[in-house]
């Protein structure tokens, strides 16, 4: 057979057809068919998703001092696929960073592609080892942008703020607590990279920006709260307490304007703090109160107008036999009205009003009052304390828990009830957080004073304060606590202590005050609870040991308050302070 | 000169110019496409540039704000007090001078203003 050259020719060019044919089928296969398949695994090699870290949210205090913020800090990070020069590497490095030569060396001496070298290095030391990197022209080094949470005041107002884990979550006070308004969300962008692993910006994907932690804004005034921690710290090294609590609150409000701990610890050397050293114990920590409790007792008793103020209650000389046990008074009262019972702290008269009041109906005000729940504070970890219903009492429990044993309450709980006799019978909600804001300003959130409930009416807790401000004088248990020009409101408290079997420990007493300033129109409550305070037994009481400190602290705050005092009061009591009487022992 | 005319090719100047300008279009087109490419990444990596530098003074502002939050934190302002740089001397009771606020009438038109704008 023989082809003439137009038979060739086209032989060829069908050739070349099939030929072209096959290799567009390929092409559409590859790009068309296999197209999402190819193009992830060329995105895999060369885009990255990097991450755009959003910016912890700062916390404020009432006036805008800073309490916790950011510091930009870098993390060095090794690829040791990139290593050029791993000895030179390794010398520098250590040396830069401060770390140990071998540990470096075995970090990198290895086929790893990400290795943290050091976190929280400081700007000025990652820029002065970028620079030597790059002059040595060594590489496989890289720095990651990241921030650390510093707390300029240290210690002060450690258990309200609560501190960061390394990955910057919160785990403690109101870090921990507001974690999700305070960490924000991180953004991202899809970026290509060049073969010595510098971004294309030409090529830039997807991107999302950040948004950054909202700001925090606490109830916490700074300047109340230098004062408390001053005073705590005076009371610690005089009474050598095992441990302490003070709480300044705005009863009209429940907003806490100071809260200290001790033992304490300092937030920026969170590591070497103890457990024992970050518990807030006003919150998490359950005490016996002692008399401050006979505030409960009377106020439900005056409440369901079982006795008036003036309604006389015989106290049987100091000891009142009551089911088969004896009830003691530290001195032996006959006849006392309500108001002196409260003056003179006589357990045997609240036992006398719970008596009457009866289990159950003492009981409804104890819970109404918030005792046994939580308050619903900001803060985490706070405990309910313990209150038994009436069914799980003893035969003498109406006349033991009246005068503040066989319960457990916290000492926010304490402040809170002291509250809602300063402010006219309402229990609030006690807050720590005032508001939450973008870092622009911009309100996010603003928490307003919330009213549980009713307690008692605006007259019986009126008829308590007038009682109150008994206490705080020369007749009272709490001489000690009164403040030159003002007429102040409070109780006293001693409580033995609950040892860990169960039974009081002799000699060991938890003493507190709880009172509030002007008596009249209260501006703050506070509340002082030291916990077994090294002192002579014979003074080692709540108007001898709390209420010298309270004084100390309501005097300060009230003038940085700048409350105007009583003109009468001012006249009438000496400047220096009222001598302390054998009556100021409860 | 008819000999010579015969052995020249004709050539359509109008053709010719149209492929100059084609080709001379095509070419500008191609430099003009890699200029700007080349552009585009100088600019990306001004951008990078800039942003790296954005990126650094907002570091320093927050290790400035950092810094300031320390210096003016209480710890440091009474550890500066006790080493006696900051002369504080407390105020006497007989040196404050409180102004009571006198009772307006309700119906008084003259009432003091504050502009919250312009202290902004």
């Amino acid at each position: 057979m023989k082809w003439n050259s137009r038979t060739r020719c086209a032989i060829v060019c069908l050739g070349f057809i099939l030929l072209f044919s096959l290799f567009s089928f390929r092409l559409i296969y590859l790009q068309m068919i296999k197209h999402d398949e190819y193009a992830g695994l060329a995105a895999e090699k060369h885009v990255i998703k990097q991450p755009i870290f959003a910016e912890r949210g700062i916390i404020l205090d009432a006036n805008n001092d800073v309490l916790a913020h950011n510091i930009p800090v870098e993390t060095v990070v090794a690829d040791t696929s990139r290593l050029n020069n791993v000895d030179a590497t390794v010398n520098l490095v250590s040396d830069e960073l401060k770390l140990p030569r071998a540990e470096v060396s075995e970090k990198l001496h290895t086929d790893r592609r990400y290795i943290v070298l050091k976190r929280e290095v400081a700007k000025v030391s990652a820029d002065s080892l970028r620079q030597k990197l790059r002059s040595q022209n060594l590489r496989g080094i890289y720095f990651e942008q990241d921030a650390t949470r510093v707390y300029p005041n240290g210690g002060m107002l450690c258990h309200v703020i609560g501190f960061t884990d390394f990955e910057h979550k919160g785990i403690q006070g109101v870090e921990g607590s507001l974690d999700e308004y305070l960490h924000g969300q991180d953004g991202y962008r899809y970026i290509e990279h060049n073969r010595a692993g510098q971004e294309i910006v030409l090529y830039r994907g997807q991107e999302r920006a950040p948004r950054n932690g909202y700001q925090v804004h606490l109830t916490v005034d700074l300047n109340l709260q230098n004062i408390v921690e001053n005073e705590i710290d005076a009371a610690m090294h005089e009474y050598s307490p095992k441990k302490a609590t003070i709480i300044l609150m705005r009863p009209q409000t429940g907003e806490i304007l100071a809260m200290a701990n001790r033992p304490a610890f300092d937030l920026n050397k969170r590591s070497e703090a103890k457990p024992e050293e970050m518990k807030n114990r006003a919150i998490c920590d359950m005490m016996e109160p002692g008399s401050t409790f006979k505030i409960v007792t009377a106020a439900a008793a005056l409440n369901e107008h079982k006795f008036s103020l003036d309604s006389y209650i015989f106290c049987e000389n100091g000891v009142w036999n009551y089911g088969g046990t004896p009830l003691h008074d530290h001195a032996a009262f006959k006849d006392l009205s309500v108001k002196d019972i409260l003056v003179k702290s006589s357990n045997i008269g609240a036992a006398k009003m719970a008596v009457t009041l009866g289990d159950q109906k003492f009981y409804e005000y104890i819970r109404r009052f918030g005792f046994g729940e939580r308050t619903g504070v900001e803060l985490p970890g706070e405990i309910p304390g313990l209150i038994r219903s009436p069914q799980l009492w003893s035969k003498i429990s109406i006349t033991h828990i009246p005068m503040g044993h066989e319960i457990g309450v916290t000492p926010l709980q304490m402040a809170t009830a002291m509250c809602a006799i300063a402010n006219g019978g309402k229990l609030m909600t006690p807050r720590i957080v005032k508001s939450i804001t973008t870092s622009d300003g911009k309100t996010i959130s603003t928490l307003k004073p919330v009213v549980l409930r009713q307690v008692v009416s605006p007259q019986t807790a009126n008829q308590i304060g007038i009682a109150l401000r008994g206490v705080v004088s020369d007749r009272g248990t709490a001489a000690a606590a009164a403040v030159p020009g003002f007429i102040i409101a409070g109780k006293t408290g001693t409580a033995q202590k609950v040892g860990p079997h169960g039974s009081y420990e002799k000699g060991k007493e938890v003493v507190s005050f709880c009172g509030y300033l002007p008596a009249d129109n209260p501006e703050f409550v506070g509340l002082v609870v030291l916990d077994d305070a090294q002192t002579k037994p014979e003074q080692n009481y709540g108007g001898q040991v709390a209420g010298p400190i309270f004084s100390h602290i309501a005097e300060k705050a009230a003038r940085y308050l700048d409350l105007e005092p009583h003109e009468e009061i001012r006249k009438a009591i000496p400047v220096e302070r009222v001598a302390l009487t054998n009556a100021s022992r409860h | 000169m008819s000999r010579s005319r015969r052995n020249w090719n004709e050539v359509n100047a109008a053709s010719l110019a149209r492929w100059i300008v084609l080709t001379g279009f095509l070419a500008l087109s191609g430099l003009c496409y890699v200029y700007l490419t080349l552009q585009l990444y100088h600019l990306g990596d001004r951008k990078k540039a800039l942003e790296n530098e954005v990126a650094n003074l907002r570091m320093q502002n927050e290790v400035t704000s950092a810094q300031i939050a320390a210096l003016t934190s209480r710890s440091a302002l009474q550890r500066r007090l006790k080493e006696g740089y900051l002369k504080m001397i407390p105020i006497a009771e007989h040196n404050i001078v409180r102004l009571s606020i006198p009772n307006r009438n309700p119906d008084d038109a003259v009432q003091p203003v504050s502009n919250p704008r312009s202290a902004r």
